[in-house]
Parts: structure tokens; sequence; C-alpha cells
């Protein structure tokens, strides 16, 4: 396996088969006179942002602060994670993690209360 | 039948994407300023969308994964990063065009200023999207869609120039006014390979569940659908070849647009000129909007598809219900629905490069296309696109400011 090829960057499903954001950062643990091994999967705007540069990330925590919004960071723990193939599959409840943070507020507080947002369709087989 | 309904994709697929206030626009008034000379800008460009589109659907059989997904998996967020800011300001301004697009035919037929029908546009498309099934999308703007026909009529009915039409597909210098010339050859084909079009092709491709079995059908489709939009786009540009040319209307105002099928077809020409316009532009809309609610869903790996409930995907449906807001806005400052058109296409034009080179090279993905990877036409192809697109991308703000 590849950590960046296979891993960085791949679709996160949880034990639903639920879409649970890409694998935004990895995170390895050093350790004296063993090799390093993978502690956990990170996902988040401040990863991205970091990923552009450091400076986006602490701007973006400033502006964290002002809001006075903390977030906390989402870690799926490398035990977790069950298959690497085209996704990458993790034995976690996406719903309950901060992932779905956003989702659920938009679900509760803006598309939730539109007439007619419950409403899924079930189109013919093509 | 199954393939029938597929076919219906690539037809909706032209209609709201090939068709749209863009490519109406560049033809009319190619067709106005240079007669028939600019027909192998449209061939060109033509030829270049179906193999965009037929890698973009061969990606998605393949892989299962869409354009989006793959180019960020592969490349990673570091580079992805640019093509998607990049793609989402085009997407921005081609969606408040083509609610111009909508809001102008409502002008044509109600003597109303197109300003006051931006938000109510916006609102309908909103809600088409919001109600309606991923099929009902492609079918109703398909059917819909045939009205377009009317200008191939029109463009038979004033009988022209079939030695002049044959020499417009050749390439040629203009002898007057070359850099307006060049400058129309560049904004037709910024219209019609919109990039929009191929994001809304694969997660579309994705959505329909495409596998490897259906890759002659998504061939098929990307021929027969890409090449239906582009008839009506050629007969656009020779309705207005044989209709404002002759009268020395230069289509520098839109509102002498509706003259062309007018002249053709009398007073039943000036509604279908609305309705082709209005419906060509409705069918953009709904595109575009959920073009920008799939990429960005795909780029940060959330849930997505048109088909769900919009509570079980709340960030996608607040993403298109958002940019539709945006993109109404845009509709109400911009000063002319025409000249943001002709800006939108030369910006998409700038952008094309690194839209477009990053999607060729992941055509030759082995981890993604196994056996299915480009072959050397359609590598040979990639080639010209790429090196086009750049060389239009240098080209296009001079010619903007001699030549727009």
């Amino acid at each position: 396996m590849d950590l960046l090829l296979d891993v960085l960057d791949q679709q996160l499903v949880d034990k639903n088969g639920r879409k649970a954001g890409k694998v935004d950062g990895i995170a390895i643990e050093l350790r004296d006179g063993k090799p390093p091994r993978v502690a956990y999967l990170e996902m988040g705007t401040d990863v991205l942002a970091r990923r552009i540069s450091p400076r986006f990330e602490r701007w973006l925590q400033k502006w964290r602060k002002w809001m006075a919004r903390e977030v906390e960071p989402f870690h799926v723990p490398w035990s977790k994670v069950k298959k690497v193939h085209l996704t990458v599959d993790a034995d976690i409840d996406a719903a309950k993690e901060p992932v779905y943070y956003v989702e659920h507020w938009l679900a509760e507080h803006v598309i939730g209360p539109i007439p007619g947002s419950e409403i899924a369709h079930e189109d013919k087989q093509r | 039948m199954k393939k029938v309904l597929m076919v219906a994709l690539g037809i909706l697929t032209s209609i709201g994407g090939f068709l749209d206030v863009g490519a109406i626009a560049t033809s009319a008034e190619a067709g106005a300023v240079f007669g028939p000379r600019l027909l192998w800008a449209i061939a060109f460009s033509t030829l270049c969308i179906v193999f965009l589109v037929e890698m973009a659907g061969r990606l998605a059989a393949v892989s299962k994964h869409t354009l989006a997904d793959a180019l960020r998996e592969r490349y990673g967020w570091r580079f992805f990063v640019i093509p998607f800011v990049c793609e989402l300001i085009v997407d921005l301004l081609v969606l408040g065009a083509e609610i111009g697009g909508v809001c102008l035919a409502l002008q044509f037929v109600t003597g109303v200023p197109f300003r006051w029908f931006a938000f109510p546009v916006a609102l309908l498309v909103w809600l088409f999207i919001w109600v309606g099934s991923f099929s009902l999308v492609e079918d109703a703007t398909a059917i819909l869609g045939l009205v377009t026909i009317a200008f191939v009529v029109a463009a038979f009915r004033m009988k022209p120039d079939f030695h002049a039409i044959a020499a417009g597909f050749v390439p040629s210098l203009p002898t007057h006014d070359a850099a307006h010339y060049w400058y129309i050859a560049l904004s037709i084909i910024g219209a019609i390979i919109s990039p929009y079009l191929i994001y809304f092709y694969s997660a579309g491709a994705v959505e329909d569940g495409w596998s490897v079995k259906d890759l002659k059908v998504n061939r098929m489709v990307a021929v027969i659908g890409m090449a239906f939009g582009s008839l009506v786009a050629m007969a656009v540009l020779i309705v207005a070849a044989t209709t404002l040319l002759p009268a020395g209307v230069a289509m520098d105002r839109y509102e002498q647009a509706p003259l062309m099928l007018a002249r053709a077809l009398g007073l039943a020409g000036f509604y279908f000129f609305a309705a082709s316009l209005g419906i060509a532009c409705f069918g953009a809309c709904v595109e575009v909007a959920l073009s920008v609610s799939y990429l960005t869903a795909q780029t940060f790996g959330w849930n997505w598809g048109e088909n769900l409930a919009p509570k079980s995907n709340a960030r996608f449906a607040a993403v298109y219900t958002g940019f539709l807001l945006l993109a109404a806005c845009v509709t109400l400052v911009a000063s002319d629905p025409l000249k943001l058109t002709l800006f939108t296409m030369a910006l998409t034009v700038v952008m094309l490069p690194v839209l477009l080179l990053p999607t060729i090279m992941l055509m030759n993905d082995k981890k993604f296309l196994k056996q299915h990877r480009n072959g050397w036409l359609s590598n040979t192809m990639g080639v010209v696109i790429v090196v086009t697109a750049i060389v239009l991308s240098i080209l296009a703000i001079p010619l903007q400011i001699i030549g727009g």
C-alpha cells in the first residue's frame, strides 16, 4: 500500500456505506528505536488549509477564535480502518462524528424547514 | 430500450450544456458579422467536446469515479484546489449568463426588462432541481429542447448558399476586422468546450450506474448528443448569416437577436426564438447548478445525488441553493446579458488549460482506467485540445481588448 497514492485524498466510507469525507491528512507517529507507524487519518478544513499553506491554517484558526466557535478535529484511528481499495473503509458511524456537524446543522436549520425536503426519488433502473 | 434511455442523457447534456446562451450568442454574432465563414470554429470545438465527453464517460464507467473524485484522488488536494476554484468562478459567471438568457427570452415575450426576472428564474430553476428526480431533469429538458430544431428548419427555409457553407468548414483568414474575427472564433470555442458539461456528464454517468459494458453506448451518446447540439448551433450561425448579415445588423445589442428567426419564420419565428433561447438556457441553468453541487460534494467527499431527499444530503442541496442565489445577483448587476456572456466565454478560455490538462493526463492512468486508457486517437486529440487551450488562453485577453 502506498499511503500517498492509496490513502491520502481517497474517499472515506463508514460502516453503513455512507460517504464520510475525503482523507485530508495522515498523522504518523515516530517511535524511539521502532519504525514509524500511522496513528490516525485526519479530516477537516484546518487540515485542508494547512496543506495549502500553514499561514492559511493560522488565519482560519484566528477567524474561528473571533467567531468563538470551536471545531473538534476529526480523527480516525488507523486501527478502525478495515479495508483500503477504491475507497478507504472504516469501522465508524460517520453520522455521529464531527464531519457531519455541518450536514446536520444545515439539515435542521436551513434545508429541513423548506417544504418538500424529505422527498426522495426512486428512479427507474437504467 | 435501455440504450435509448441512455442516449437521452446525451441529448440533455447537449441541449443543456452544448446549446446554451454562449453557443447561441457567439454563433449568432459570428453569422451576423462574418457570414458562414466561422462554421469551422463550431465544427472544431464539437470534435474536441465529443472526445472530452467520451473520456469523462469512460472514466466513470470503468473506475466508478466521477472526474472530480478522480482528479483529487490522483493529484491530491494541493493541486486540485486550483482547477476547483477556477471552475467555481467560471461556473458562477456562466450560471449568471444562463439566467440572463432565460430572462432575455422572457423580456422578448413580455416587454418587461430582464432584471425583473433574475430572481424568479433562479427560483424556478431551484424548484425544478428541488422536486425533480435525475431522470425528470434529463427527460424534460431533452423533450422541451427539441423546440430548438426551429433553427434548423429556418436555416433550410432561408435557402442558404450551400457552396459558401461548405467553404465555411475550412478555416480561412478574415477579409476584414481580423481581431474581431479571431475574438469570435475564440468565444465560440470557449462557449462549446464548457468544462461544467464534462463534470456534469461524469457525475450523471455515475448517478446512472454505468459500467464497462456501457462503453459503446457512452461513445454513441457522446457523438450523437454533441452532434445534435452542434447542428443547432450551426443552424443558428447560418440563419444569422442569411438574415442579419444582409440587413446590416451586427448583433451588437441583444434586442436584435430575435430578428433572425422572425425574418425566416414570421411572427411564429419570434416566439420560436424566445422559446429556444429560454429553454436552452433553462436546461443549462439546471445543469450548471447541479454541476457545481456535484463538483463540491465530490471534492470534499460528501454524500451526493439528485435522487436523494434534500434533507438527507443537506450540503449538496445547500450548494445549489446558495449558488443560484449568488448567480441571480450576478445577472442583476450585469450591464447587459450579451456582454456578460461574451466576457464569461473569454474567461472560460483563459482557464481551459488548467481544467483540461489534468483530465487528459488522468485518462492515461492505469489505476483508474486499466486497459481502457486513451488510445492513440484520443491521445492525439488530447494533445490538440491542450495545445489549442494553451494558445487560446494566452491570446484571450489581448484579443478581448483589441477585438471585443
